[in-house]
């Protein structure tokens, strides 16, 4: 073991490199049933059945979306409805002031125009992102986990982190090499 | 694991199993290392040079045409009375047409399950934002008046009026404005995980800083993942109806007139259909070259040609289908006006372009029956072009011919542009090159982490089959107790 | 070749279990059809009400075998793995095509009391169907519609037989065959249903004009086919069949399909109503003026609400797709909605005010009944899957992702 390992506070936690996917999905389902929290498995490609390996909860975000659409339905009615049909009525080309089939159009607009602007940024916000600095970000071999390697990082701030039981864990599911990482 | 031969013809589908999309050596880190080597070239060809310098010579163009209008006034332009919509509605309509392809590839392929996409999407995305720019910008100039654009905006101002909603014109403000912002943020999402493989892999100080930035910190977790696709796929969902609703509310700034040969109420599926049959074309016309210069044959493999020639086949048909359907209610309809509108663009003084746009559209596209011309890039490229000649002269047919002969004689009239018009249009080719080119050179032109999991090496093609790939699954019978429901 | 799909013991073929339901649909033609005849005879106004009744139930019942048939072309024309196990049951609705064209005898029958420009008085009164009199005239018009129907009789014959042919050959030729044919079908199908539309309903009123017609009929053909297959599939599970082959997967896609063209009718229909409000046109907007007085006004609202916002919003979401119970439901309510919309075409060129035609209601039973049996009759010797079709088992094991 390296010196690292008595610096108690400066360990952020340890991170586990996987070869393939399958590897992975299994090294982090044992993590779960381990029982811990602060951790995280990052990969170059998404993965189907990682949300259920890693104990995720299914994402509120269809709901923002949702209302979002709502917010920007209400708002494309509202608006053209009181500018053209109350502040300042006018009448052009014998169309009512407020003829909702004219209104149609813009309504539906404002209506995707904000649900994909609250998907977008929800899923940003949700996920703390922009995040410039993060501590992985320290490992040169972090870096392929955008490349061609799937890792597990476990957080030391985890109730259930001890510097050796954890490591234990990842080795014997198969993490190569398991490194540490300052905080 | 073994590569699969490039030669090897991928668009043979043996019913019951599925031909792989990516040849050639096709594991993650070769699949990084093709796509990132591009963008990381220390300095560009030559050719990238050539062609670089000339677009944005014309791209200058642009900008002194746009300032001598600016200077002088509309009189620069051909437009006249009866013809006032001349060169930039057609510029328009046809730039915000060939921006529908990106859309359609990114959001609606995606929720059909066309794992294909995957290879072509990024590409055509950004194909769809620089045509989208060159699109805003000509109803933008052809106000005349740029410097009150803000009149366009529900803004409270001096005059205590507000726009008129009940305006197409109005709307397509809104449909193009939303279309531009929506496609720019799914593009930008989707791009994200390849920035952060780009960050992860530059080596000087300022590349890591750039990339950094635009990668916002993606450090691919597994947390993050799970959002990303949702948002992805609630973005899809979300742009599909947009992408449809974009060029009908473009259709309807025709549709919703008296004037014969626009006031059809087939306008806006058919301007759709139009749109994604030239975006298509665009989308070739760019991706062929670019596979050849840059060696992304294994990536944008002979499948990929071939399933987009069969769009551009099954999209141009339905624009023939159209054709045909508008000229039989034109004569049945009984409308003088309407029979006399489309016997002018087929026999009329204009009938070059009618005939140009016929052949180019619905004559020349239906050669893509043959799959030797689908295979053959070189073909499919001269094929991509004439296309997006047929669709320039169909927005020309449309707007030219309906306003210079409509209900009474005494007011008809001839319209011809002149060359600020022709120079302007050549300039807003060179503006779409110009961001074109520096796509090429700065930024992932291929979607890794997409290709990345449609290829074997992913191994993600365990367990229960998803969509594509080898399946050896059985059959599922953990579904017995759902099902009793 | 790959060896065959082991289905297990997976009740397949209807059998025996399909002859009181035979039984029951020819019992129900026969009182519905009886039904319609008495209520025509006895109806003061003579046999119109009967033929625009009869007229509605056709096209009604022929859009649900056309979308049948579009879908099966379709799945062959895209290689679609998905689709296989609800595959043959689109082909049985395809095949009821051929029992559709005997039945568009009455309809040529009723020719003078449908269609306005048969008669020669009429002709010689009005200069536009002098005009069109060259198109709109009943020799014409026969020929046209013998077109139509023996395209489509062809073509469900060619794909259907094809696909039971498959089941005991286990030749993946007759999948490239239909895979090479299935995109010139298309372009016959598209113009023939689009004629067809033009022809048997847009020229009930033949001053008005729409190019859109023939993609909203289509519309609402996909609508309603997408609609009866869930219902098909629910009810033959129910009956014990094929129920480990049909899982909540395939249900999801065939409702993320029919959300898909429940806003597709949306669009298509808004578009067209939209362009002639604005452009307020008489000869076009006659057509609108006329289905929002005396009454039809509560028709058209019920299909932007029944037929649109409320199934949106009943199937925008994941759940109900994947519970085929709430699918059935809203299934059978877009079916109902369906057939509202071309009530809502069809019977205002008949009736100015908005009635219930109750020779409708008949009809809709008697055709029901009818064309089920033949149906059921007709595949109940074979297999409800297509036992050897080389996608069966993607189709079997497929999982939304």
């Amino acid at each position: 073991m390296s010196s690292h390992a008595e610096e108690k506070g400066r360990l952020w936690g340890l991170l586990a490199e996987y070869e393939t996917v399958p590897a992975v999905l299994e090294a982090a389902a044992r993590v779960r049933d381990a029982g811990y929290r602060y951790f995280d498995v990052h990969t170059p490609i998404p993965i189907h059945g990682l949300d259920e390996a890693m104990g995720i909860q299914v994402s509120r975000l269809p709901w923002l979306v949702a209302g979002c659409g709502a917010v920007g339905a209400s708002t494309g009615l509202l608006l053209q409805w009181w500018t053209n049909a109350v502040d300042y009525p006018f009448i052009i080309s014998a169309k009512p002031y407020f003829g909702l089939p004219a209104a149609i159009p813009v309504t539906f607009e404002l209506t995707v125009l904000l649900a994909a602007i609250g998907a977008f940024v929800g899923m940003l916000v949700a996920n703390g992102l922009p995040q410039f600095f993060h501590p992985l970000f320290r490992l040169e071999r972090f870096r392929r986990a955008s490349n061609d390697r799937f890792f597990i990082s476990i957080e030391a701030r985890d109730p259930k982190f001890d510097p050796r039981a954890t490591r234990a864990l990842l080795e014997s599911s198969g993490g190569r090499p398991v490194l540490e990482v300052e905080g | 694991m073994s590569a699969i031969p490039l030669d090897l013809d991928n668009t043979l589908e043996r019913p019951g199993e599925r031909a792989p999309l990516v040849l050639g050596k096709s594991d993650l880190a070769s699949i990084t290392e093709q796509v990132c080597e591009i963008a990381e070239r220390p300095r560009p060809s030559r050719e990238w040079w050539l062609a670089f310098g000339t677009s944005a010579s014309l791209t200058f163009v642009l900008f002194a045409m746009l300032g001598y209008l600016f200077w002088t006034g509309l009189g620069v332009w051909g437009i006249n009375q009866p013809v006032a919509w001349g060169f930039a509605i057609i510029n328009f309509v046809f730039w915000v047409g060939i921006g529908h392809a990106g859309t359609l590839i990114s959001a609606i392929l995606f929720l059909f399950r066309q794992k294909w996409r995957t290879s072509i999407n990024r590409f055509a995305e950004a194909m769809t934002i620089f045509a989208v720019i060159c699109a805003g910008l000509f109803p933008a100039i052809h106000v005349g008046r740029p410097w009150f654009e803000y009149w366009l905006a529900p803004l409270p101002n001096q005059m205590q009026m507000w726009p008129n909603f009940r305006s197409p014109l109005l709307w397509d403000v809104f449909a193009v404005s939303t279309y531009f912002t929506v496609s720019l943020m799914f593009w930008y999402m989707g791009m994200v995980p390849d920035l952060a493989t780009l960050r992860d892999r530059a080596r000087s100080k300022i590349r890591q800083i750039a990339y950094g930035i635009a990668a916002l910190g993606w450090r691919g977790s597994g947390r993050h993942w799970h959002r990303y696709e949702r948002a992805y796929l609630l973005l899809a969902a979300l742009a599909t109806p947009l992408v449809l609703s974009v060029h009908s509310v473009v259709s309807f700034d025709f549709a919703v007139s008296q004037l014969p040969g626009w006031h059809a109420t087939i306008f806006p599926p058919y301007f759709v259909a139009g749109a994604i049959f030239s975006g298509f074309a665009m989308v070739l016309t760019l991706l062929i070259p670019v596979r050849h210069i840059f060696r992304l044959e294994s990536l944008i493999t002979p499948r990929h040609l071939d399933n987009m020639a069969k769009i551009i086949l099954a999209t141009g048909s339905m624009v023939g289908y159209s054709y045909i359907i508008e000229f039989f209610i034109a004569w049945y309809s009984g409308n003088p006006y309407e029979s006399f509108t489309f016997l002018n663009r087929a026999l009329g003084p204009y009938a070059w372009s009618y005939w140009i746009m016929f052949t180019c559209n619905a004559i020349i596209p239906q050669l893509l029956w043959f799959k030797r011309l689908r295979q053959t890039p070189g073909l499919l490229l001269v094929i991509s072009i004439f296309v997006n000649i047929g669709m320039w002269f169909e927005r020309f047919v449309i707007v030219v011919t309906s306003l210079s002969r409509d209900f009474l004689p005494s007011s008809w009239g001839v319209y011809w542009p002149t060359w600020v018009d022709l120079l302007t249009f050549l300039g807003s080719f060179g503006l779409f090159f110009t961001l074109f080119l520096l796509f090429l050179r700065f930024l992932p032109i291929v979607a890794m982490a997409e290709v990345k999991s449609v290829v074997p090496a992913a191994g993600l093609e365990l367990g229960p089959h998803r969509g594509h790939g080898q399946y050896w699954g059985e059959i599922p019978h953990q579904h017995d107790e759902e099902n009793e429901r | 070749m790959r060896a065959m799909v082991d289905l297990g013991n997976e009740p397949r073929v209807l059998g025996e279990k399909a002859s009181p339901v035979v039984r029951g649909g020819w019992l129900a033609a026969g009182v519905g059809l009886v039904a319609a005849l008495a209520l025509g005879a006895l109806s003061g106004q003579g046999w119109r009400g009967f033929f625009f009744a009869y007229l509605h139930a056709w096209a009604f019942f022929a859009s649900i075998a056309l979308g049948a048939l579009f879908f099966v072309m379709l799945q062959h024309l895209t290689n679609a793995g998905w689709s296989v196990v609800v595959r043959r049951l689109a082909e049985a609705m395809a095949s009821t095509l051929p029992l559709l064209a005997l039945l568009f005898v009455p309809i040529a029958v009723g020719l003078g009391e449908l269609y306005h420009w048969s008669h020669a008085d009429a002709v010689a009164a009005d200069p536009l169907l002098q005009w069109k009199s060259g198109y709109l005239n009943t020799p014409f018009f026969l020929i046209r519609c013998a077109l139509y129907l023996g395209v489509w009789v062809w073509l469900a014959r060619f794909f259907v037989g094809r696909s039971l042919a498959q089941d005991t050959s286990g030749d993946v030729a007759h999948t490239l065959a239909m895979r090479r044919r299935a995109a010139p079908a298309m372009f016959l199908f598209a113009f023939t249903v689009t004629f067809a539309a033009f022809d048997l309903l847009m020229s009930l009123d033949p001053h008005w004009y729409s190019t859109m017609l023939g993609v909203y009929y289509f519309a609402g053909a996909a609508v309603g086919f997408f609609a009866s297959l869930i219902l098909f599939s629910y009810l033959v599970q129910r009956a014990g069949f094929l129920r480990r082959a049909i899982t909540r997967e395939h249900y999801h896609d065939l409702g993320k399909l029919l959300f898909a063209f429940t806003v597709f009718w949306a669009y298509i229909s808004f578009s067209q109503f939209m362009l002639m409000w604005y452009a307020n046109i008489p000869e076009e907007t006659l057509f609108y003026l006329h289905r929002q007085e005396h009454g039809w006004g509560w028709a058209g609202l019920a299909l932007v609400f029944g037929h649109f916002l409320l199934p949106f919003l009943a199937l925008l979401s994941r759940g109900p797709k994947r519970r085929k119970g709430a699918l059935a439901v809203a299934a059978g309510w877009l079916l109902i909605m369906h057939w509202l919309d071309l009530y809502w075409f069809v019977i205002p060129v008949q009736s100015e005010h908005a009635t219930l035609n109750w020779a409708s209601l008949a009809l809709a039973v008697g055709l029901a009944g009818a064309l089920m049996a033949s149906m059921l009759h007709r595949v109940r010797a074979t297999s409800l899957v297509p036992e050897r079709d080389p996608r069966l088992m993607e189709s079997l094991t497929f999982e939304n992702a």
